[in-house]
């Protein structure tokens, strides 16, 4: 019997796991990355509509409506955001400082959508301000998410704005300040600024709360987004 | 990480240690290539067949012995029919009296051990060998293996088991686990560390007998007992990896839980016999991986079934009560979900590969050594259902040997 042997099995069984290890958090930076270059683009998106919008007021509000601010990205990045969230918690300062960039997108897309809708009477966009937590003190947000995913598939013209109750961004806490969204009680509703509806609802209930879906029309949805 | 997690990190340490150790020492000692070198010398054998009830196969057993190319003379085939109620004895006497070599007693049921006890007392031959009378030995194995005996010290020796005419889904499965067990079989014998001796074709030199006593009752496992002892009393066991033999294995699910449940007790029961040699250095490699590294993976086994099966239970459970609740009808996954961003590429997926990988070589190995091939639909068999029945019978055995219960032999 070799000791040898022992211990040189050690050596190598340690290093596949130090290898599995570093393979994961190579993958999940590539993650990461992935997220920044999506923001990046919205980004331009986003800067882009603002710009176009400026240019053009609300002489053209078809060439507006016709090109949705809300872009797809920013639905694919909410699904890949909520799966670097799973893989690196919720705690992970890169995560959190991508839902913050997220979030802020979102307030910004959200304004420039209400300009829009102010300015071109055609437009009446049907938004969801949702505002969840993940902290553990709401066990419906994830349920209320799936309601609201599934809508956002049956009908692309609702636009649904996800929110992280706790994140730590001063946008959000003015956004939450000026709708009245208490912390206590959700998941929070805010449905085309009306005050905020509070709790879960399944997707019978919601569909009553968000009578405006009637005008919407309905497609076969491709695309999925978490919360 | 949760506490689970963090087990299931362990198991899969010791998992993958225990391949990584098996295959250092592959590469450490390459199994030797077959040879048509003929033995020094040939000894007198004995080989025993005990059987109970076994009709079907009794009669292609024996025929199997008569066909193995050795002198007739100096090979000896005794049947002993442990009580059969069956046509076992008119069979089996119709052989005794055409072939002389072939001698054939009766015997009041007492179990398998007492059966080879009883060939034993009644020859006096240099080798004792037995051959379960379920399988078949090829025709060069006798030969194969007599000349593993002429190693120095060797006192017994194990064949390389396979599966005969696998066709059915259970069967194919259980032929890449054989020749995955071809294959850590070989490595036990590099470390001198062999935990058992089959029923199928393994010999004895009768010494052994005489030095540590006959077979035992030894909770219906007597072939992995006398192993234990052999290793307690210092006496080597090799594998004869050309020495070839072919075992009919169960073909219901019923039966195969049956017998693992009756192996896996057995080693249970045995490893608490022979406590003492755990992680004690006097007994090599046997006593510090061997007989730990057993029980650990029957530990790890169990485990990893049960963590898993929670965690299954548990998302279908959360995923019926959302679909319940929230009334968003089931949905397949889109196409943009088939991204690679949303595969699952923790560190546990991939020590999970890692210890499959490793699997496939072992089981690659193996059929190497033994010539095996191994179609798709093997592995297919493999993997789809080795990890859903293997927790039984590991369950199973666990609830026996608690309850000190003694499975049964047949």
């Amino acid at each position: 019997m070799t000791w040898q042997k022992y211990i040189l099995t050690f050596a190598i069984t340690a290093a596949i796991f130090g290898t599995a290890f570093y393979i994961a958090s190579r993958l999940d930076a590539q993650r990461i990355a992935d997220i920044r270059s999506t923001q990046d683009a919205i980004s331009i998106d986003i800067l882009s509509s603002e710009t176009q919008f400026e240019l053009l007021g609300n002489l053209d509000c078809s060439t507006i409506s016709q090109n949705p601010v809300l872009s797809e990205e920013l639905n694919t990045l909410a699904g890949k955001l909520s799966v670097a969230e799973q893989n690196l918690g919720s705690t992970n300062n890169e995560v959190v400082q991508l839902k913050q960039q997220y979030s802020l997108f979102e307030i910004k897309d959200y304004l420039l959508m209400q300009q829009i809708s102010s300015k071109c009477r055609g437009f009446k966009p049907v938004y969801v301000l949702f505002f969840y937590s993940n902290a553990g003190d709401c066990q419906d947000c994830n349920r209320a998410g799936d309601v609201l995913t599934y809508l956002r598939q049956t009908y692309p013209g609702l636009r649904v704005y996800s929110f992280d109750y706790h994140l730590d961004l001063s946008a959000l806490r003015t956004l939450e300040a000026l709708r009245n969204v208490a912390g206590n009680k959700l998941p929070a509703f805010v449905i085309n600024n009306r005050p905020a509806a509070y709790g879960f609802r399944n997707l019978a209930d919601m569909q009553k709360l968000i009578p405006e879906l009637k005008t919407l029309a309905t497609s076969t949805a491709t695309t999925s987004a978490g919360i | 990480m949760d506490i689970g997690a963090a087990g299931l990190y362990v198991c899969l340490f010791v998992a993958l240690y225990f391949e990584v150790f098996l295959l250092v020492s592959f590469f450490e000692k390459k199994p030797a290539l077959k040879t048509s070198l003929p033995p020094k010398r040939y000894p007198t054998v004995a080989m025993v067949v005990p059987c109970f009830n076994e009709e079907k196969t009794v009669g292609t057993t024996i025929e199997s012995l008569l066909a193995l190319e050795y002198p007739k003379e100096k090979l000896q085939i005794v049947v002993v029919d442990d009580g059969s109620k069956d046509g076992t004895r008119a069979i089996a006497e119709s052989y005794a009296a055409r072939y002389p070599q072939v001698t054939y007693f009766y015997k009041e049921n007492g179990g398998k051990y007492t059966a080879l006890n009883f060939a034993i007392a009644h020859t006096t031959t240099e080798l004792v060998g037995c051959l379960d009378a379920d399988s078949f030995a090829a025709k060069d194995a006798l030969v194969e293996a007599v000349k593993e005996f002429e190693r120095e010290g060797v006192m017994a020796i194990t064949p390389a088991m396979k599966v005969y005419r696998p066709r059915k889904m259970l069967e194919l499965m259980q032929a890449v686990e054989y020749t995955f067990g071809i294959f850590y079989k070989k490595m036990f014998d590099n470390l001198s560390a062999i935990n058992v001796l089959p029923g199928p074709f393994s010999m004895y030199k009768r010494e052994v007998f005489e030095k540590i006593g006959v077979f035992r009752h030894a909770h219906n496992t007597e072939d992995m007992e006398i192993a234990f002892r052999m290793h307690a009393n210092g006496l080597k066991i090799v594998n004869a990896h050309t020495a070839f033999v072919y075992t009919t294995v169960p073909q219901t699910v019923r039966s195969l839980l049956k017998q693992r449940t009756r192996w896996s007790q057995g080693f249970l029961q045995n490893a608490r016999d022979y406590k003492y040699m755990f992680f004690n250095p006097r007994f090599g490699n046997f006593g510090m991986l061997v007989l730990p590294f057993g029980l650990m993976a029957f530990c790890a086994g169990l485990y990893t079934a049960g963590y898993a099966l929670y965690r299954v239970l548990a998302a279908l459970a959360v995923r019926a009560i959302d679909l319940f609740s929230t009334g968003v009808p089931l949905q397949v996954p889109t196409a943009a979900h088939l991204s690679w961003y949303y595969l699952d590429t923790n560190t546990l997926s991939f020590i999970i590969l890692a210890v499959l990988v490793m699997t496939l070589v072992a089981i690659y190995l193996g059929s190497r050594i033994s010539e095996t091939k191994l179609s798709p639909k093997s592995f297919i068999a493999y993997f789809a259902f080795f990890g859903l029945i293997a927790p039984i019978w590991l369950a199973r055995a666990a609830w026996g040997a608690v309850l000190a219960r003694e499975s049964a032999w047949r």
